[in-house]
């Protein structure tokens, strides 16, 4: 098998997935939050793949295409949230954003 | 020919749905026309059928007709299918014919009536009802048309639902009826558990060959002659037949005296082979049949309202029928049953053309002296009542004589008991008949006579019936007019020894276990025609004296309280049934119901209010907690592995 061990490319996608988890927990900024979970999203696409390179089967590329579709249209609704919120000019920030709280 | 007897069943029912469906789009007398036209089809149908079947040999003339498997569970499958024999064809032509003429009568009795069409869809529904019953080619199909009947009498009977009465006679008749469906339904439920079938033609040879225990079949019968007693107002399920007479008169007509009542009487020959092979419950009907004729005679001594002497008066003809089919004289069973429908519909409807006249008025002590003024009537109701008390050559003559010829030959303690009971009646049947007869139509004409006659009394009656019948509009008379004739010739269809086309008729779809002979025949005859004349005889010294035929004092009281039936029932059931539905509101339904209802309403909200408060809307919060429930669940995955 050509190139790094499959560890390494766990490794990549753990230290972006906790990249994104922190960016999810720490920033205020939607359109930020919007981004980590994007971070996080590709960390598990590059397991899936980096996986689907050590068992030599597409299934793992497979379910990365896939995940990458359900992003794309999670990034639309998402953007158009954020797009929503700046016409209303309502602060970007989502610790205001509280209507939800039951 | 089949194509005759379905017509005869799906017309009033096509009548019925199209009265309803056509809603006001339709006019009162169209309504009306609809109604009558259908039932009539029916009859040409039955006609049709009829002249087949008689043309067929005597030994085959069980015609079933199936259209299509109406219901399959597993094994057991039940075919939509009719019975085409001498019995349900006997019974199709009295209900369509008979049962048209009364739908026509309405036509003038209801007329300005409001919610005609109501009450025209019901009757086709009624008569459809009452065809699926008698044609029905298995025991369900026969508890269908049952229930049906039941149904399209408590909406007759309580036809006018503005009026408290009715509508309580109308739900006393259907919990009446209802006692009979539940123990006819579950002696059918056990027909089913042990032959796994409701055919007739199975079922009945399975009871007349003995392949079903004796308890079983003895339960089944006692089942089925629950119904029977129920639907057939015989004793002790008698008390909804009185109060049924709340509703319009041609109702009382058609339900309670021509068809509905006598289908107990038709349950009992039909499924002959069941009640044969159970003897005892079999003779208990001849005894129920036989008690209910001498009470319900007594009843209808003391009674004022003129529909209800004639209700009690038909529940005691019953009891003769039930007496005839308890010994196995199904023949006369049957035959009473056909001019019982005759004379019992024609003394309803001229009581109505009465009623009608007088505006209402049911009250035979505000009647009298009616003989004058409506002759018409008079000639029609003393037919009616002739044939009733069994005077020769009258139709009633011919078929009770017979009940009571068999009863004879039937013999033993039994037969001779039951002879007793329906000379008895005999007697009372005189008595009540002409003492309603005598009140009615003899003696000076009552203030309210006088009234409704237009203000002259007997005098100017010629000149009255110038003017075409005064007595009621032509659509009432002529009905009235053709039961009079069949009341008056119809027993004509069997004289004994001589002309029996009648009973041929019959037995060659259901052999009869007594048949009397002749000398029996005229004998009885002779006694019966005797009695019941000194019954007339006791009515009219009575009536010559001004004075009842039952004196006051207790023995009246009881009589004038039907014999504290309903008192009884009220007090044995209805009485602790509201004390216990009492008792369980105040002491379980309020405190525990819905006090715990109340409770359980305030403990969910409460834990409510405390869950919504961890729901923040603090976006950064959530999103911290699944990300260290995740790194939990890891920590426990890997530590567990």
């Amino acid at each position: 098998m050509l190139g790094p061990s499959t560890t390494w490319y766990l490794a990549v996608a753990a230290v972006l997935f906790g990249i994104g988890t922190t960016g999810v927990i720490l920033r205020r900024s939607p359109l930020i939050v919007l981004l980590s979970l994007e971070i996080m999203l590709n960390a598990s696409n590059l397991a899936l793949v980096g996986f689907s390179r050590h068992f030599a089967s597409v299934d793992g590329q497979v379910f990365a295409i896939s995940v990458m579709a359900v992003a794309a249209a999670e990034v639309c609704v998402g953007l158009g949230l954020i797009v929503a919120f700046t016409r209303r000019k309502m602060a970007l920030d989502v610790d205001t954003l509280t209507e939800l709280r039951g | 020919m089949m194509a005759g007897a379905w017509l005869c069943l799906l017309a009033p029912l096509a009548g019925a749905l199209l009265i309803t469906l056509a809603g006001t789009h339709i006019s009162r007398s169209t309504a009306a026309l609809i109604s009558t036209g259908s039932v009539f089809v029916g009859f040409a149908g039955a006609v049709v059928a009829f002249v087949k079947v008689a043309g067929q040999s005597p030994d085959n003339r069980e015609n079933l007709s199936t259209a299509y498997t109406w219901l399959g569970v597993g094994q057991f499958k039940v075919p939509m299918q009719i019975l085409v024999d001498p019995i349900s064809l006997t019974m199709m032509l009295i209900i369509t014919g008979v049962g048209g003429l009364i739908v026509w009568y309405s036509i003038g009795y209801m007329k300005g009536e409001d919610e005609e069409r109501r009450y025209f869809a019901y009757m086709a529904f009624f008569v459809f009802a009452m065809l699926m019953l008698v044609m029905g080619g298995n025991l369900l199909l026969l508890l269908v048309g049952w229930g049906l009947v039941g149904l399209a009498s408590y909406l007759l009977i309580g036809f006018y639902h503005d009026r408290p009465e009715a509508v309580a006679a109308a739900k006393k008749a259907f919990i009446m009826n209802a006692i009979g469906d539940a123990t006819m339904a579950l002696g059918l439920f056990l027909l089913i558990a042990k032959t796994g079938t409701l055919d007739f033609s199975t079922t009945f040879y399975d009871a007349s060959t003995g392949q079903l225990s004796s308890s079983t079949v003895n339960l089944v019968a006692l089942g089925l002659l629950g119904g029977a007693v129920a639907k057939s107002a015989q004793l002790p399920l008698h008390t909804w037949l009185p109060d049924a007479m709340e509703g319009p008169t041609p109702v009382s007509a058609l339900i309670h005296a021509a068809t509905m009542v006598t289908a107990g009487v038709y349950l009992i020959v039909r499924t002959h082979s069941i009640f044969e092979a159970a003897p005892n419950v079999q003779h208990l009907s001849a005894i129920i049949g036989g008690v209910t004729i001498v009470v319900a005679g007594v009843i209808a001594l003391v009674q004022w309202d003129i529909k209800r002497v004639i209700a009690y008066s038909t529940m005691s003809q019953i009891g003769y029928m039930f007496m005839a089919a308890g010994i196995g004289a199904y023949g006369y069973a049957m035959f009473h049953l056909m001019t019982h429908a005759f004379f019992k519909a024609l003394l309803f409807l001229s009581a109505g053309v009465i009623i009608h006249h007088l505006a209402g008025e049911q009250d035979i002590r505000r009647m009298g002296g009616l003989r004058k003024v409506m002759p018409y009537t008079h000639a029609a109701f003393l037919v009616g009542a002739l044939a009733l008390a069994g005077i020769p050559p009258l139709s009633g003559f011919w078929s009770k004589d017979g009940i009571i010829a068999s009863a004879l030959a039937e013999g033993g303690a039994l037969g001779y008991t039951l002879v007793a009971f329906g000379l008895l009646g005999a007697l009372l049947t005189g008595a009540y008949t002409f003492r309603l007869y005598y009140l009615v139509f003899h003696g000076p004409p009552s203030d309210l006579v006088l009234e409704h006659s237009g203000g002259h009394g007997a005098d100017d009656v010629a000149d009255h019936e110038a003017h075409g019948h005064a007595e009621g509009p032509l659509s009432m008379l002529i009905p009235v007019g053709v039961l009079t004739v069949l009341a008056a010739i119809g027993g004509l269809l069997v004289i004994p020894g001589v002309w029996e086309p009648f009973l041929n008729w019959i037995d060659s779809a259901v052999e009869p276990l007594v048949t009397p002979t002749v000398a029996q025949e005229y004998a009885t005859s002779v006694v019966a025609v005797t009695i019941a004349a000194v019954g007339i005889w006791l009515a009219r010294r009575a009536f010559r004296e001004a004075r009842e035929l039952v004196a006051d004092g207790a023995v009246r009281t009881t009589l004038e309280h039907k014999l504290y039936f309903d008192e009884a029932y009220d007090a044995l059931f209805s009485r602790p049934a509201q004390l216990v539905a009492n008792r369980l509101r105040d002491d379980v339904e309020e405190p525990i119901v819905q006090g715990s209802l109340g409770e359980i309403g305030a403990g969910v909200s409460e834990v409510a209010g405390g869950t919504a408060r961890l729901q923040s809307g603090l976006l950064r919060s959530y999103a911290l907690v699944i990300a260290a429930s995740v790194a939990v669940l890891v920590v426990v995955f890997v530590a567990v592995r």
